[in-house]
């Protein structure tokens, strides 16, 4: 399958991360893979982008970190949804929905 | 929630303040993130040391873009912003070094100037003195037609301070300078004070060392006690602390010190550099005179005393001494003055506000100079501004970095406008010192500075806002399209820079003119001898001890034996003594009856001022005897009283009539003591600015009565006059070695010291002037500059139709005059103004001279002629089949 195009990702990217992150607590490098494995390597983060966006959400209360271990017994940051990124993800999630909907439905219109 | 909300608090104060912890964290995230990558590299198989590089590859490629791009997400958005606009403006104006120095400089300069006189605004005006309550005292003045701020004397004082319960308390002081002579050491005039027992309490002051007066020691007989300034204290005793109750020679008796006042009570705005205080000693006798007004009185309100009933209480005090002794006090109103009120003087507060507005011209060139520079910078961007609108930044981005720039420069130009301020302020306190060391001191404190930051930032917004608004008047496709051409700058930029220019020059001539009138009115003060001459001549002062110069044959065999020696020193024409040196200034007037004219009114007797004169005392200094004759040895205490008067005063009270033969008696006292006018002499001005209203003079043999505030006058022949000096003080100190002589110099070198305000007035005003005009100039000279280069095509076309250099430097040359003398025209309106308002704040001075205005004039254009000619020479250097071919 095709990788999505990079431009595409763009105002999408905070909602992917709340998402990974709206089940578990997560560091920087999980966050990229788990997006990876569920979208079937057709959404790719690169750090260039991720870490920035990680940042601006903490920035923005929308999420918060903690320094913890990882599986491989190495210190890493992880982050995690605060109530306000989830009343965000919620509403975003929402919004990209009923967008794509009516996309499609344009879209595969006859 | 809350603990969410605190942790997210927790984070962006981290974010803001901890810069080191976060740098560490991202560091580690970064770290730990390629750890993986190379983790994730080694299981696909590759080498340890292929995984290591291809995991750099990956990551490192743009991994300086996008950890600024994290560090920028650290900071408030407006902020990330605002420090990248100012290392933007920071760069900029780093690549124009010559711009930016020559900006600060001129800015430095112009708000330096600025500051110094807000710190002089300060100190003096909106300071209050170091006293407790400062506002509750006042200075309470004896007013007459001869002297508005006149002193009581002391039975008026006593009677006062007796029934002063309706207003609060009153304390008094005289000036009594001292002789202060130790053992081993040359003996010293000292400034001093005789104050009542309760001035210090009254001002709220507690000596450091030792403690007050007490109340008895008013008293003459309990009066030899001492109270040292901190400075005196340091000085002459070497900070002794063990002065207490120590015995000090003062005026060659035994004197005792009981205290050491603190530093902070010798402010020069008041009492200035006073070195000892004693207690005022008033003898019975003394304290029943109501003729010698010499107590200046200060009081302080009680607390349910409001202002205007404490003014109605002084007056109607004042109005009842007049009406019980109209013999001495007829004529005569009291007054009330706040204290900090009176360090203002009579016009100080204007005419500081005055300097503050010259400074703010000088400022306002340096403005518009600043303003036509940025302009340049602007226009010569425009292309950049053009592409950049075409782009779509917006007007707050285009503006942005212009705003900056100026900004920027307006607080570099502020920090060093302190410095400049403070040297000014050094500059001040050594102009003014004077003989005894004292001295002007501004303030630098939270208040000036916070002046001179409000002074950038305004002078940040008038420079900078100019230039902005023309970039944003920008049209796009006119730029873009005439981009490619040599610009010219629209006719909008041409008149603004012009108007700038003329404004310039309005402000210059204002500058000048004040400057020209002042540097003219002080010279002829300074010259001003009417009546006198003072080359050759040598004064100094004497204060003969009350203690040992009791009476008037000690004091009359002092002065023969005095003016003996000093008449036999080598070089020396002629010497004299005299109670006051009356082209310095006067003391207090006296009234006169006329002998077989009818009284008048009490309190409108003819008054005149009064000096006791030694017989060669008119030779020495040069005063004429135009009728009649001097004194001579044979006028003595003996002999017939008589007086000289000056001719103001014959004219006056004897017009048409032989004034010589007719007797004078003084106003007051038990019986009428008739003098026979021997002489008359020529009118004697002073050379102070004000020398006050009386213009009667009249002088009396000094043995008839003897003083002890004595004036020595030394007339050298055919040796230079300050060679003398160390003779006069042998002399002096020959004969009493208590008594040291001050102020002993040459009469030019007081004439000096007596106007150095005058002085340093005209020397703020030349500055200023100097620096306008240096300004001015150099702005028609950039503008005159940036003409010849933008008009170099059509100057060339003009050569190529045969024009020659001078038709070229003439049209240049005429638009320049154009400009400055349209400035110079309405800078004369301005000027006059500043004319008017320099005369009312200095009466007394010839401030009114219309050619030294059109002196000022000539002088302006001569200066634009030159700083426009400069440039324009360059036609001569235009080629012009280059100069077309370049097109």
């Amino acid at each position: 399958m095709d990788k999505v195009r990079n431009d595409l990702l763009q105002g999408t990217l905070d909602l992917l991360i709340l998402k990974a992150l709206s089940s578990a607590s997560l560091h920087g490098w999980d966050i990229a893979k788990r997006i990876a494995v569920v979208s079937n390597d057709r959404l790719s983060l690169k750090q260039g982008s991720l870490y920035p966006a990680l940042h601006r959400l903490e920035g923005r209360g929308w999420i918060e970190a903690e320094w913890g271990v990882s599986e491989a017994g190495r210190s890493a940051k992880f982050y995690r949804i605060t109530r306000r990124g989830r009343k965000e993800l919620e509403a975003e999630k929402e919004h990209w929905l009923s967008f794509a909907e009516a996309m499609s439905s344009v879209l595969n219109m006859e | 929630m809350l603990s969410e909300r605190l942790r997210w608090l927790r984070t962006k104060c981290s974010r803001l303040f901890r810069r080191g912890k976060q740098e560490a964290a991202l560091a580690a995230e970064m770290q730990f993130h390629l750890d993986q990558l190379i983790a994730q590299f080694r299981a696909d198989g590759m080498s340890e040391h292929d995984a290591r590089l291809a995991a750099q590859r990956e990551f490192g490629a743009e991994g300086a873009a996008y950890r600024e791009e994290i560090r920028d997400t650290w900071r408030p958005p407006q902020l990330a912003d605002l420090s990248r606009t100012f290392r933007f403006a920071f760069r900029s104006l780093a690549r124009s070094p010559g711009f930016t120095v020559l900006a600060m400089i001129t800015l430095a300069l112009g708000i330096g100037g600025n500051t110094m006189m807000f710190s002089a605004f300060d100190t003096i005006v909106l300071r209050t003195l170091p006293y407790r309550a400062s506002a509750e005292l006042d200075r309470i003045y004896r007013t007459t037609p001869q002297n508005p701020d006149g002193n009581l004397s002391p039975a008026d004082f006593l009677e006062l301070q007796q029934n002063a319960s309706g207003y609060g308390e009153v304390a008094a002081y005289a000036p009594a300078d001292t002789s202060l002579s130790e053992p081993g050491q040359p003996a010293e005039m000292a400034s001093g004070l005789r104050v009542t027992s309760n001035l210090f309490s009254l001002l709220g002051v507690q000596p450091e060392l030792g403690c007050d007066f007490r109340k008895g020691e008013d008293i003459a007989g309990n009066d030899r006690v001492v109270i040292l300034s901190r400075r005196c204290w340091e000085q002459r005793f070497g900070s002794n602390p063990d002065i207490i109750g120590r015995a000090i020679r003062v005026d060659g008796e035994p004197n005792e010190v009981v205290g050491v006042l603190p530093a902070s009570f010798n402010d020069w705005r008041h009492l200035g550099w006073v070195d000892l205080f004693r207690p005022i000693g008033l003898t019975k006798e003394k304290s029943a005179d109501r003729q010698n007004t010499s107590l200046r009185v200060i009081g302080r309100r009680a607390a349910k005393v409001s202002q205007v009933e404490a003014r109605a209480f002084i007056e109607n005090f004042g109005a009842r001494l007049a009406k019980d002794f109209p013999e001495v006090n007829a004529g005569s109103t009291w007054r009330l003055v706040s204290l900090n009120q009176t360090v203002q003087g009579k016009s100080g507060g204007a005419t500081i506000a005055m300097l503050i507005g010259l400074s703010g011209f000088v400022l306002l060139i340096a403005c518009s100079n600043l303003a036509n520079l940025l302009l340049a910078r602007t226009m010569a961007r425009a292309r950049e501004f053009a592409v950049r609108s075409a782009l779509g930044a917006s007007r707050l981005q285009l503006l942005r970095p212009l705003i900056a720039e100026s900004l920027l420069l307006a607080l570099a130009g502020g920090a060093l406008a302190i410095l400049v301020a403070q040297w000014g302020a050094e500059w001040l306190a050594v102009r003014s010192t004077g003989d005894n060391g004292e001295r002007v001191i501004l303030a630098f404190n939270w208040s000036v500075f916070g002046w001179t930051f409000v002074a950038s930032l305004v002078t940040a917004v008038a420079f900078g806002l100019a230039p902005a608004l023309f970039a944003l008047r920008l049209d796009v496709n006119d730029t873009l399209k005439t981009g490619a051409r040599g610009m010219t700058g629209g006719r909008g930029q041409q008149t603004f820079r012009q108007v700038l220019i003329v404004g310039q020059f309005a402000l210059a001539m204002i500058l000048l003119a004040g400057a020209g009138l002042f540097i003219r009115g002080l010279d002829e003060l300074n010259h001003r001898r009417a009546g006198w001459q003072s080359e050759h001549l040598v004064t100094g002062t004497v204060v003969l001890p009350a203690a040992r110069y009791s009476g008037p044959d000690k004091i009359n065999s002092f002065h023969r034996l005095a003016l003996e020696r000093l008449d036999s020193l080598p070089g020396i024409a002629s010497s004299s003594i005299s109670a006051v040196t009356p082209f310095f200034n006067w003391l207090d007037a006296r009234k006169y009856f006329i002998e077989g004219r009818p009284h008048p009114q009490p309190g409108h007797e003819p008054a005149a001022v009064v000096n006791s004169v030694t017989p060669r005392y008119f030779e020495t200094v040069g005063t004429r005897i135009i009728a009649g004759r001097a004194f001579t040895a044979r006028d003595t205490t003996t002999s017939t009283k008589v007086f000289i008067i000056n001719q103001a005063m014959a004219a006056g009270l004897f017009p048409g009539e032989n004034p010589l033969g007719r007797r004078l008696a003084a106003v007051g006292g038990a019986t009428a003591s008739w003098g026979e006018i021997v002489g008359v002499a020529a009118d004697v001005k002073s050379v102070l600015p004000d020398s006050g209203p009386v213009t009667f003079q009249l002088y009396q043999p000094m043995a008839q009565a003897p003083q002890a505030y004595d004036e020595i006058a030394v007339r050298t022949a055919g040796v230079a006059p300050a060679t003398v000096i160390e003779s006069i003080r042998g002399v002096m100190t020959g004969l009493d070695p208590d008594l040291p002589v001050r102020k002993l110099q040459t009469a030019d070198a007081t004439i000096e010291r007596t106007n150095y305000q005058t002085a340093v007035l005209r020397d703020l005003l030349s500055g200023f002037a100097v620096l306008g005009l240096g300004l001015a100039s150099l702005g028609i000279y950039g503008v005159i500059a940036r003409t010849m280069a933008q008009r170099r095509s059509e100057f060339a076309i003009r050569f190529a139709l045969g024009a020659c250099i001078k038709d070229i430097t003439r049209i240049v040359l005429a638009s320049g005059i154009r400009m400055a003398l349209l400035g110079s025209v309405l800078g004369l309106l301005g000027a006059l103004g500043v004319m008017r308002f320099l005369a009312a704040a200095n009466p007394g001075m010839q401030l009114n001279s219309p050619p030294v205005l059109f002196g000022t004039t000539l002088l302006l254009i001569a200066v634009a002629l030159i700083a426009c000619w400069l440039p324009a020479r360059r036609a001569a250097r235009i080629n012009p089949l280059e100069a077309l071919r370049a097109e």
